[in-house]
């Protein structure tokens, strides 16, 4: 966005922590995400299958989960220090279920200079939790930063 | 109703070790973008760009698209992935995947995917490997 404060590799610190807002996550989140990616699958679309099984009730799509909480910490991180994606490693260790209310905390957990002169890359580690506080996801995401002009 | 039709499924006894599937491709519009950006409430700085997890999440639809059964997965457990070359309002996907290992559970089998999404031009513009967690063939 323009106006926004353009953040340098240089910019951000290792350690660095980050806290989303939270967000409530509906049926309708689902249904659009079902539309959206085409994964129809029963897990997330049938309620009578999914009463049976081991979860109970119809869950959200684990990249459903990544997608909001990338939006989340979005939210939080000034300007564009979480440049475009490079790499994830995820791990979804819990259902989101409709009514579940999440949030992200992250934290920078490593900044590598690389071979590239005009930019490094950053490492995130996020976690994102429910309203009980369990992690339902987490795991990393490398970033290309640019650094700052000479 | 006497007849009705069964709906096939694979299951982890189905999987079979690396062989290559590829799905269908779509097209990536701007109400994709739109769309996904009403989901995660992100802006885009950029109306020709797609955000960069559209591509991964839609290939798992595509995977829905293969002239074979669905596989029953009870759960997908995590991944790993690379974005390597953007993709914009325009490009086309498709998915070509292989399984790659298979190992037997109490409860079911994981099997892990390996994943790589390609364009209109053949360049993998994303690849990875996915986890899941797919149900044994229940006793007759």
């Amino acid at each position: 966005m323009s106006g926004e404060p353009v953040v340098y590799f240089e910019d951000i610190q290792l350690g660095e922590q980050y806290t989303s807002p939270g967000r409530t996550v509906t049926e309708a989140d689902i249904v659009i995400f079902a539309g959206l990616s085409g994964d129809y699958n029963v897990l997330h679309t049938d309620a009578e299958h999914m009463k049976a099984s081991l979860f109970g009730a119809r869950i959200a799509h684990g990249l459903l989960g990544l997608s909001i909480q990338q939006g989340l910490l979005d939210r939080v991180v000034p300007g564009q220090a979480v440049g475009p994606l490079a790499a994830v490693k995820w791990k979804f260790k819990g259902p989101i279920k409709i009514g579940d209310t999440i949030h992200v905390e992250a934290r920078v957990a490593a900044k590598k200079e690389g071979e590239r002169t005009d930019a490094g890359v950053i490492t995130v580690e996020r976690r994102v939790l429910n309203q009980r506080g369990e992690v339902v996801q987490e795991g990393e995401t490398d970033h290309v930063v640019s650094r700052r002009p000479i | 109703m006497a007849g009705a039709p069964v709906e096939r499924r694979l299951y982890f006894e189905d999987v079979r070790m690396n062989v290559p599937l590829e799905t269908p491709a779509v097209t990536l519009t701007e109400t994709h973008t739109a769309l996904f950006g009403s989901l995660t409430l992100s802006r885009p700085t950029d109306p020709g760009a797609i955000p960069d997890l559209i591509p991964l999440c839609m290939s798992s639809g595509l995977g829905w698209r293969v002239p074979q059964p669905p596989l029953v997965v009870l759960a997908f457990m995590g991944f790993e992935w690379r974005f390597l070359k953007a993709t914009r309002v325009g490009d086309t996907i498709r998915s070509v995947s292989k399984t790659v290992v298979k190992r037997s559970m109490k409860e079911g089998g994981v099997v892990i995917e390996e994943r790589s999404i390609l364009n209109q031009h053949g360049e993998v513009v994303q690849s990875g490997r996915l986890t899941l967690l797919v149900a044994k063939r229940p006793p007759a």
